[in-house]
């Protein structure tokens, strides 16, 4: 038998032809996937920068976001499908770990070229940095911060938390909320706060963890944590145990946006995002100090990096796209201080003018730390996610509801972390 | 006439009689293999094959990232031996399953009795009745939930009617549990249409002989009605305990994924969920799953065992 085309199936062949020729052009031009956690307020800041982009002549963006928790499950399955987006929204937490698997690329081949950092900050780009190589692009700047809700402040008649605030003026504070009747509590339950406990050794000259990811506190350290808490419990300045568990996450279910306390701790990029969805003034302070000569613990750590996917096609539009968003001036204008205090020091100078007052006090707040700053811990050990998830804030809840004594909670902590790191390990 | 599907094989006959044989097999059979090919294919790739490599997990450490890491029996050892956590999760979803399924069949059965009277209006109560089961699983039921039974939520203002101040039920350890097993009695739709089918089953005639001789509706009840109904009420327990073993969305939408308040609704599936996809251990989760399989599995077959001794099937 013999091929035979007629005319029909003839035109029906070479318009498939054309057509397949038609769309690989486009396929080339591939759209950069992107992936990051966060709130609606963040979620609009980086699409706007994605649509400049795109107006720019770069490639399409196509952007996904979700809430810290689902976050990370979200990210690993798709990584473990060989599915990651191009760009990917990295923690300090997590950088080491995916780092040392190859999933997120190094990007060292891409600076000076395609990734422009000729004025990025040198602490902020060592945050970025495993064994030698950069693995994240730091988005800002930020630190530990208290969001303070000055209307209640104003109401009992006392000055805002200030640099010099000691947890033992959280007492007396407590009492003119209550003379007052401010009908909330001042702080949230801190004692299943990781980031306070940090704070507060750090204060003591201590740390979470030491460089070689082993714990670095001991059980008289814990166990005052925990007694530190119960006063605080006890005397009704900071909040119930039943009150506290309504936490779970996020920025809604804070204590202060459910008004159940006037002062919270978190981070200070953060001050945009809880003025979004708060009436009252909100403003921002350090961590309460354990002594007015103690040192204040905090450090300037990037808030959160943006990766390139070891699996990604496109590493070098994926870094190009990287480039602009953290040197870009209209880029900067758009993103504010929500993510952090810009690395980039032309941007900083070219944006400080432009922000509003909230952002403002972000920018300066982590500008004039100062004295209170002390040097960055080494990278968490992996394990350090689940210690905070499933023991240190479980200890807590069961000492703030009085299932356990700070005397039982403390050491308990000490051996339940080091079970934690040996079994990772 | 002939079928055209005799004729065919025929004039090959190179002595393989087999082999016509299978052929009729193939044409009389094939259209209905090809027909049920989406489903074997679904059913290897999407239930058999998972499975089976879920059980190969079980004996690895598999972290997603990095190839799994073959451990033998550890994780299983580790269970039993040196996991606090597992020994929690399992007390909280065996309160669970111990409280939930006889209330909720208990009320079921109580709505059914109520809707069998022969009341005006009942393919409208059923259907009402049945809705929350629709729903209960649903992510807007838990928040739901959550609203009803927080601090300052409903539940707590109706009781304020009565001078009474509740707690925050869903936040605290104590009542935190509770608040879902009353969300799982709320769903008491299907098992209760169940009864109410097993309930019209029965005969009439049965009642009247019973009020003739001058049983009480109590004592007809016990006598009658319950016996009869024990293969419905079987049916019921089993798929209820089953349901009740694998409950996760609710748990996990009230405490945020958490198990919180200090772990007090942390499900054995919710605990499992942790593993794998908060702290990334694949192959520990493969071995949680596979021991709630064997589980329930045990405890099915129990039921079955036990239930001539008071399942009445009246034939």
């Amino acid at each position: 038998m013999t091929m035979k085309l007629d005319r029909r199936q003839f035109l029906l062949g070479t318009t498939a032809l054309a057509a397949a020729a038609g769309i690989s052009p486009a396929f080339a031009q591939q759209a950069l996937r992107l992936i990051f956690w966060g709130s609606q307020a963040r979620a609009d800041r980086t699409y706007g920068v994605t649509d400049l982009y795109a107006k720019d002549g770069g490639p399409a963006i196509e952007g996904e976001f979700l809430a810290w928790n689902d976050y990370w499950p979200k990210l690993a399955t798709q990584t473990a499908g060989g599915n990651a987006p191009d760009v990917i929204q990295m923690d300090y937490r997590y950088i080491v770990e995916y780092a040392k698997r190859n999933a997120i690329a190094p990007l060292d081949e891409f600076v000076g070229g395609a990734l422009n950092l000729s004025d990025f900050d040198q602490d902020q780009l060592d945050g970025g940095k495993v064994d030698g190589k950069l693995y994240g692009i730091s988005l800002g700047a930020n630190s530990v911060a208290l969001m303070i809700n000055t209307v209640d402040f104003e109401k009992a008649g006392v000055e805002v938390l200030g640099p010099n605030t000691t947890y033992a003026d959280l007492t007396t504070i407590g009492e003119a909320f209550k003379s007052k009747g401010v009908g909330k509590a001042v702080i949230a339950d801190g004692s299943v706060s990781e980031p306070m406990y940090e704070n507060w050794l750090r204060q003591r000259g201590k740390a979470l963890y030491t460089a070689d990811g082993k714990v670095a506190f001991d059980e008289a350290d814990a166990t005052e944590w925990y007694k530190l808490w119960a006063d605080l419990r006890a005397a009704g300045v900071c909040v119930s145990p039943d009150d506290q568990a309504l936490d779970t996450g996020p920025l809604e279910t804070t204590m202060i946006t459910l008004n159940k306390a006037s002062v919270i701790p978190s981070n200070s990029n953060q001050l945009v995002a809880f003025q979004a969805i708060n009436k009252d003034k909100i403003t921002i302070s350090n961590f309460p100090r354990i002594a007015t000569d103690a040192p204040g613990g905090h450090y300037r750590k990037p808030s959160m990096f943006f990766s390139i996917a070891g699996t990604s096609k496109s590493k070098e539009e994926a870094a190009k796209f990287l480039s602009f968003f953290v040197n870009d001036q209209a880029a900067s204008k758009v993103l504010g201080v929500e993510r952090g205090i810009p690395c980039s020091k032309a941007v900083r100078d070219a944006l400080a003018p432009t922000l509003d007052e909230q952002s403002q006090i972000a920018l300066n707040f982590v500008a004039n730390l100062g004295p209170l700053l002390g040097a960055l811990p080494p990278s968490p050990p992996a394990a350090a996610g689940e210690i905070d998830a499933s023991l240190f804030r479980t200890l807590g809840q069961e000492v703030g509801f009085g299932a356990k004594t700070p005397e039982q909670a403390g050491p308990e902590l000490v051996k339940g972390a080091t079970d934690i790191l040996n079994r990772a390990a | 006439m002939t079928a055209p599907a005799m004729e065919a094989p025929v004039p090959h006959a190179g002595g393989a009689v087999s082999q016509s044989w299978w052929s009729r097999v193939w044409q009389n059979h094939a259209p209905g293999y090809l027909f049920l090919l989406p489903w074997f294919i679904g059913f290897l790739g999407l239930t058999i094959g998972p499975i089976l490599t879920s059980f190969y997990l079980s004996l690895t450490n598999f972290d997603l990232l990095t190839a799994p890491r073959w451990v033998g029996a550890d994780n299983y050892i580790r269970m039993f031996t040196a996991d606090p956590k597992f020994i929690a999760s399992m007390q909280v979803t065996l309160t669970f399953v111990i409280f939930s399924v006889p209330l909720k069949l208990a009320f079921a059965l109580g709505v059914a009795l109520l809707l069998n009277r022969g009341m005006r209006g009942l393919p409208l109560y059923r259907a009402l009745f049945y809705l929350p089961s629709l729903l209960g699983a649903s992510v807007a039921i838990a928040i739901l939930w959550r609203q009803l039974f927080a601090g300052d939520g409903l539940v707590n203002d109706f009781l304020s009617v009565f001078g009474i101040q509740g707690p925050s039920w869903i936040s605290n350890p104590r009542y935190s549990l509770w608040t879902l097993i009353v969300l799982s009695i709320w769903q008491f739709g299907s098992p209760m249409i169940i009864f109410l089918a097993g309930l019209r089953q029965i005969p009439q005639d049965m009642y009247e002989a019973a009020s003739l001789d001058g049983a009480s509706r109590w004592r007809q009840f016990w006598k009658i009605t319950l016996p009869l109904l024990t293969p419905v009420v079987f049916f019921n327990a089993i798929i209820q305990t089953i349901e009740a073993f694998k409950s996760f969305t609710p748990a996990f939408i009230i405490s945020a994924g958490t198990g919180n308040p200090i772990n007090s609704t942390l499900f054995y599936t919710l605990y499992l969920y942790q593993e794998a996809f908060g702290f990334f251990r694949m192959g520990y989760a493969s071995a949680l799953a596979w021991f709630l399989l064997l589980l329930v599995a045990c405890f099915t077959a129990f039921s079955f065992l036990t239930s001539k001794y008071w399942v009445h099937y009246d034939d």
